[in-house]
């Protein structure tokens, strides 16, 4: 693509604001692919919703920069030579056109992606849904334009669990486990407590989300089904109980036990409840991560003197521990990118700040990818190009992500704190 | 298509090869998004009175006792011994610094580290009961040493 130096700095404040997060994104990429959306046909208010939808979800990769729609030509037939030339002198790499179909109990999107160095069509889609789905439509299509254009599948449609903690005029907090689309809209409520909710983690076919509350004095594992409300604590065991992590097939929690008076890492079969311990170690063991093919946790000790990433094969009969990390004297809560190639965690650096940082396998050095005060809680996107974590600007925590490709993204509450991001799996 | 509400979802890709090139064609419906949320109150914090409410305090990134907090305890392990009826809740908390799970296991480490004073002071291990808020329930609000230090500490009650 072009050497074209096109570092945006824009702030969209999306018009219908009926969620309590605000996306803006503070920087995109240098290398921008260029595309043209023409409105689709159809409903002009939903045509319009939809483009707003999928130019945030097309700019927030940092990949794409969308042509200004006053500069649109006004166009007829597509398949036509003239017509990829006149789209190719203004600078453009694709061009995606659709049509929405609305019926009284049915939402379609039909669309097309056009190459226009190669001029031909590369992509006709059809997406389904009914009349309150805009939203999904919008994210399912531009997942769409997405994979067809960088040959990566798309996190559009994906969506986040956080948790918002807001003070009440008496100072007393209110803790919400909070779900939202990828791009912070459409947010539900999936549970209001009074005392602290941490560490939530989706279940690998998004339908459930674990998370430890402090509910009953006590930190404690729940489970919850998204849809029907119905939680349970995971063990009735009278002990703290805390860093829930789902293994990828869905069978198995990794968690954080505390019976052995101090915390160490244990596996619980789902099935039938039965607990596999996994550390023995005086020193504090916690903050498991599955690996995306299931065989391998990493997890945090401080077993050399202060927390550093480990890593244990499952595979294995006792499997001793690996140390992975080695640079610096803070290094936790890490988690693996989808493909294995590496992993990210917390990481805090000479000036005893705090940053998200990431470590390539075949690299013996890490990259620091945050520049706050007190970077945590790093999610990583299912298709492993985005990183959403926690930020604290001033006293206000909230949350904050890039992109591997170089783009950054905030999404502050319109109301109190938000914190503890946690990435869904592909849900398409 | 049907459009069943309890179609998760259902797609389809065709890859259509005219020539070298190729067109990608596909149709899925978009998922069901369904959400029951939950309200829970926790109980009123235990009627138990507060018999003791030393704090100790902690060193960054530590959890042993200093000889200062071991003075304090002193007088806690006293009022234990003269009263054998007293039961004790000890609460392990951190600073905001370093991740919330690690901090969750540092309480806890710090509530042991009390429990185990007293213990080898004579208080019996089952009037005793050890938890962690982690760095979820700071007393002093800031992010500076001044509030950090404050708030690594353990409570008794």
């Amino acid at each position: 693509m072009k050497v074209n130096l096109l570092i945006f700095s824009i702030i969209l404040f999306p018009t219908l604001c009926f969620g309590e997060l605000f996306l803006e994104i503070t920087k995109g990429s240098e290398d921008p692919y260029k595309v043209a959306m023409i409105p689709f046909e159809g409903n002009s208010r939903l045509s319009k919703e939809l483009n707003s939808i999928m130019q945030n979800d097309l700019i927030r990769t940092g990949e794409f920069s969308i042509l200004d729609e006053e500069l649109l030509l006004p166009i007829q037939i597509i398949d036509d030579e003239l017509v990829y030339n006149d789209w190719k002198l203004l600078g453009m790499d694709y061009l995606v056109t659709g049509k929405i179909i609305k019926t009284d109990n049915s939402l379609d999107i039909n669309y097309e992606i056009y190459d226009i160095h190669k001029k031909r069509k590369i992509r006709s889609s059809k997406v389904f849904g009914i009349p309150n789905q805009i939203r999904q439509l919008a994210h399912y299509t531009s997942d769409g334009i997405y994979e067809s254009i960088t040959g990566i599948k798309g996190i559009a449609a994906t969506r986040l669990l956080y948790v918002n903690e807001i003070k009440d005029s008496k100072s007393v907090s209110i803790y919400k486990l909070m779900l939202a689309d990828s791009d912070g809209k459409n947010e539900k409520n999936l549970l209001t407590s009074t005392e602290p909710i941490i560490s939530p983690s989706w279940s690998p076919d998004g339908k459930r989300v674990a998370y430890v509350s402090f509910e009953t004095g006590m930190a404690k594992v729940f489970i919850q089904d998204i849809s029907s409300g119905k939680r349970e604590a995971v063990l009735s065991k009278d002990t703290q109980i805390s860093s829930p992590s789902w293994s990828p097939d869905g069978k198995y929690l990794s968690l954080t036990l505390y019976q052995d008076g101090n915390a160490e890492i244990y596996i619980l079969r789902l099935r039938d409840r039965t607990l596999t311990r996994m550390t023995k170690q005086y020193a504090i063991d916690t903050e498991s991560s599955w690996s995306p093919k299931g065989n391998k946790i990493l997890f945090t000790s401080g077993r050399s003197g202060s927390p550093q990433i480990y890593e244990l094969d499952l595979r294995k009969l006792n499997p001793k521990a690996k140390r992975l990390s080695f640079e610096g004297s803070y290094n936790a809560k890490a988690s693996y990118l989808p493909k294995e190639e590496g992993i990210i965690f917390v990481h805090r650096a000479d000036d005893g700040l705090f940053h998200i940082a990431l470590k390539y396998k075949k690299e013996n050095f890490i990259r620091i990818l945050t520049e706050a005060k007190l970077d945590e809680s790093p999610s990583v996107a299912p298709n492993g190009n985005m990183v959403i974590y926690g930020i604290k600007e001033g006293d206000l925590s909230m949350l904050a992500g890039f992109s591997l490709s170089g783009a950054r993204f905030k999404l502050p509450a319109s109301l109190g704190e938000v914190r503890e991001p946690a990435w869904s799996n592909f849900l398409r | 298509m049907k459009r069943s509400l309890n179609t998760f979802f259902a797609l389809s890709t065709l890859l259509i090869f005219v020539g070298c090139s190729s067109l990608q064609v596909t149709e899925e419906s978009v998922a069901n998004q369904s959400v029951a949320g939950v309200s829970i109150s926790s109980k009123s914090t235990a009627t138990q009175a507060v018999l003791a409410n030393a704090v100790v305090y902690f060193e960054y990134d530590k959890f042993n006792l200093t000889a200062k907090s071991i003075q304090a305890l002193k007088g806690v392990s006293d009022l234990m011994q003269r009263n054998s009826k007293i039961t004790l809740s000890i609460e392990g908390h951190a600073d905001e610094r370093g991740t919330r799970e690690y901090n969750l296991a540092l309480g806890q480490r710090r509530a042991e580290s009390v429990a185990n004073y007293l213990i080898s002071n004579g208080v019996q291990r089952n009037r005793l009961s050890v938890k962690s808020y982690g760095e979820e329930r700071p007393l002093a609000l800031g992010s500076n040493d001044s509030a950090w230090s404050k708030n690594r500490r353990v409570e008794l009650k």
